[in-house]
């Protein structure tokens, strides 16, 4: 018998891998998917500095600043947010290429479609997230369980290595431990 | 009333090495006056110069930030000053080139609420340690060392005489210059290695 597949990855682990790239500024416009994680950030982890934003093209701009000053920041939103940002992705991201990375909830995700294809989701602010970011040509990585979490160092080494936008998608509202 | 040339003029007049962020009618002003390194602009991007520069704030706070933003870029984010505000960047200095047009100097089609939006008012209730308005070159140019010796978040607009519009029936848009789409990529790697051998050699 097979255990079933746990879909919420502790915050820990998330802070554990922020730490492991080397992450210094916590950029964001906080999302209900990473409730979790926005609360151990705003509760204080040391040398990560939370700034938070009042909409994620601010974010996005915020970001790109701290990279050019030699700062390595993740921006933290939710699909919606993505959704609302496309503008200065495309000049930030894809013309200027700065390496940011996106940790991006999937809000309104029917808990239903955790383990199917996200992209058959009957809520459009999820199932467009993926087709939104593959025509702007940002690769993404779904973190969907605890073994998908390699992926987010593979993310930042292709942002970083590539000087180009990434985005992992988190798939289930972020554990509480 | 000033004109957005003699406003950039006193901004670079006082600026010494504090890094430029400039957007849009502004860029320009300040490619006319020549200025230099270390400076990136926002561009394509109405709106982006603030978040630009709180980034760059934040990530070097021994070193001042000026922004030279527009009345029209700011009101498409408007929320930046609420964002620069609560994140206390003691080192950014917001100018706001007020001139109530957009596409200035092309065809200066107005902007919504010329002439009755308070931006100070806004700056001030949003946060920023203070918000001064000027309207004449030469108050402004009396203000201006002390308005960069003070500690930010400051906020500071600048009334200025929109230029003339260029475009009609009998002088058309021309293509725009590749230039306008990729000095941002250009400048962020030149302000950013700018930026690495400054702190090297402070350090």
């Amino acid at each position: 018998m097979t255990s079933k597949p746990n879909f919420n990855i502790p915050a820990s682990h998330y802070v554990d891998a922020l730490r492991r790239n080397g992450i210094d500024y916590f950029v964001t416009v906080p999302d209900w998917v990473q409730l979790a994680l926005h609360l151990r950030i705003e509760a204080g982890e040391p040398g990560i500095t939370n700034v938070p934003c009042c909409n994620e093209e601010q974010a996005v701009a915020v970001a790109a600043g701290l990279w050019m000053g030699g700062k390595k920041p993740i921006v933290v939103v939710q699909n919606q947010g993505m959704h609302a940002c496309i503008n200065s992705i495309r000049t930030v991201g894809n013309d200027v290429r700065a390496p940011i990375v996106f940790l991006i909830g999937q809000f309104g995700r029917e808990f239903a479609n955790f383990g199917q294809d996200p992209t058959e989701s009957r809520r459009s602010t999820v199932r467009y997230l993926e087709p939104v970011l593959h025509a702007m040509d940002i690769r993404s990585w779904r973190l969907e369980s605890e073994e998908d979490m390699p992926k987010f160092d593979e993310a930042f080494r292709y942002a970083w290595t590539e000087s180009r936008p990434a985005a992992l998608l988190v798939g289930a509202p972020t554990g509480w431990n | 009333m000033m004109n957005i040339i003699s406003a950039c003029n006193v901004i670079l007049s006082a600026r010494k090495d504090a890094v430029l962020v400039a957007t849009m009618g502004s860029m320009v002003a300040m490619d006319t006056l020549g200025a230099q390194q270390p400076r990136v602009s926002s561009v394509p991007l109405m709106g982006g110069a603030p978040g630009l520069g709180l980034g760059l704030a934040l990530a070097h706070p021994e070193r001042k930030v000026i922004v030279v933003d527009g009345d029209a870029s700011l009101l498409m984010q408007l929320g930046n000053l609420v964002t620069v505000a609560s994140n206390r960047p003691a080192n950014l200095y917001h100018f706001l080139i007020c001139n109530g047009t957009q596409f200035s100097g092309m065809s200066n089609l107005p902007v919504p609420g010329r002439a009755r939006t308070d931006y100070c008012a806004m700056a001030r209730a949003a946060g920023y340690t203070d918000a001064l308005e000027f309207s004449q070159e030469d108050k402004f140019s009396s203000a201006i060392q002390e308005i960069l010796n003070g500690n930010g978040p400051r906020f500071i607009s600048l009334n200025v005489e929109p230029d003339p519009p260029k475009f009609s029936a009998q002088s058309p848009q021309q293509d725009w210059s590749d230039l306008q789409f990729t000095r941002m990529h250009n400048e962020a790697r030149a302000l950013s290695k700018w930026l690495a051998e400054k702190s090297l050699v402070a350090a």
